[in-house]
């Protein structure tokens, strides 16, 4: 999905560099206001394992795809720390040559904003629906794999209709490429529930989705709770 | 970072992703035409892949899978203590 230099058009380049440059901004922002020290060695690891994974890219004949993982992200750690671990990957692997510096915009908008807006907000409806039935574990392990499957078609949707400002290109171009991330998004699903399950497993607190109803789970169950007030109460927690 | 930390989860983990990528990479399992799904799309549509673009930092480590595969490891390496550095100082900063 990574687009690289010199394909489109500059002014396509251009125009995704202002409209995303100012929201990584506003996400480092947004990143900054809340954030627990004790979990940012997990964050390296998952910026890490994500660059990993888009290393490696599994056969779909005739072609090949690679975890993209915005949902995974989104759902774990918010949209916003989302955007800003994706925007580092696709940064190093501008570097690298695998995408584009001036294509970092494009590249950005498609991967990091759409991915993580779409993938957090069909997340959570899915997991919302899902918990009514299930238990918050199952809920969020069925429907982040289910939203990234979405998304990833989604992304190719929209990458086609950019794609569509070279000139030649027709309609039936968006159909094809959106047919093949329909194959690639398959893997996607598969590769985010293995990694979610993993989290899930082994840190659920770094699981946003989780972490808050554990937070509201352990303020039910303390008994303070009738005396304190909602802030304080996590404050309390926070030092236990 | 906690030495605790550090050694039970960030090393381990960063192992075992330089070593999954190096195995799938060297002894090609995974696809060796990376993203050359666009590019078959491409030249389906008629449009040709541009040449002489910037190769990436590592092209002096020529081609082939075993510098594909030291050029990840390092890669690993660089978003892990990028995305720590940022995160450890956007933490302090909401302190």
């Amino acid at each position: 999905m990574h687009v690289p230099d010199g394909v489109l058009p500059l002014w396509v380049y251009i125009l995704f560099l202002v409209v995303s440059i100012p929201t990584l901004g506003f996400a480092i922002r947004k990143v900054n206001r809340r954030f627990d020290e004790r979990l940012t060695p997990y964050m390296g690891v998952l910026a890490a394992v994500i660059f990993a994974a888009q290393l490696v890219n599994f056969p779909v004949p005739p072609a090949s795809g690679h975890l993209v993982g915005t949902t995974l992200l989104a759902v774990m750690l918010g949209p916003w720390a989302a955007m800003v671990i994706i925007a580092l990957v696709l940064f190093v692997q501008a570097l690298y040559g695998d995408g584009g510096i001036l294509a970092f915009g494009l590249n950005f908008f498609n991967m990091g904003i759409l991915g993580a807006i779409l993938g957090w907000s069909i997340s959570l409806v899915l997991f919302k629906g899902l918990r009514r039935f299930r238990d918050d574990k199952s809920a969020v392990l069925m429907s982040t794999p289910v939203a990234a499957f979405i998304v990833t078609i989604m992304m190719a949707f929209v990458l086609g209709l950019e794609l569509l400002a070279i000139p030649g290109l027709g309609f039936e171009f968006v159909i094809v490429i959106t047919a093949i991330h329909a194959i690639i998004a398959v893997g996607e699903g598969i590769l985010t529930f293995v990694i979610l399950l993993y989290f899930v497993r082994a840190k659920p607190k770094l699981v946003s989705f989780l972490s808050e109803s554990i937070a509201s789970k352990t303020i039910r169950e303390s008994p303070l709770k009738k005396e304190m007030p909602l802030e304080e109460m996590s404050v309390v927690e926070e030092a236990k | 970072m906690e030495r605790d930390t550090f050694l039970k989860v960030v090393l381990p983990t960063v192992v075992l992703l330089i070593a999954i990528t190096s195995v799938l990479i060297v002894t090609g399992l995974a696809s060796e035409n990376p993203d050359g799904f666009e590019w078959a799309l491409f030249e389906w549509a008629g449009v040709e892949e541009p040449s002489g673009s910037y190769g990436g930092l590592f092209t002096f480590l020529g081609s082939g899978p075993v510098a594909d595969a030291i050029a990840g490891g390092i890669g690993i390496i660089i978003v892990l203590l990028l995305a720590y550095v940022f995160f450890r100082y956007s933490s302090r900063n909401s302190e």
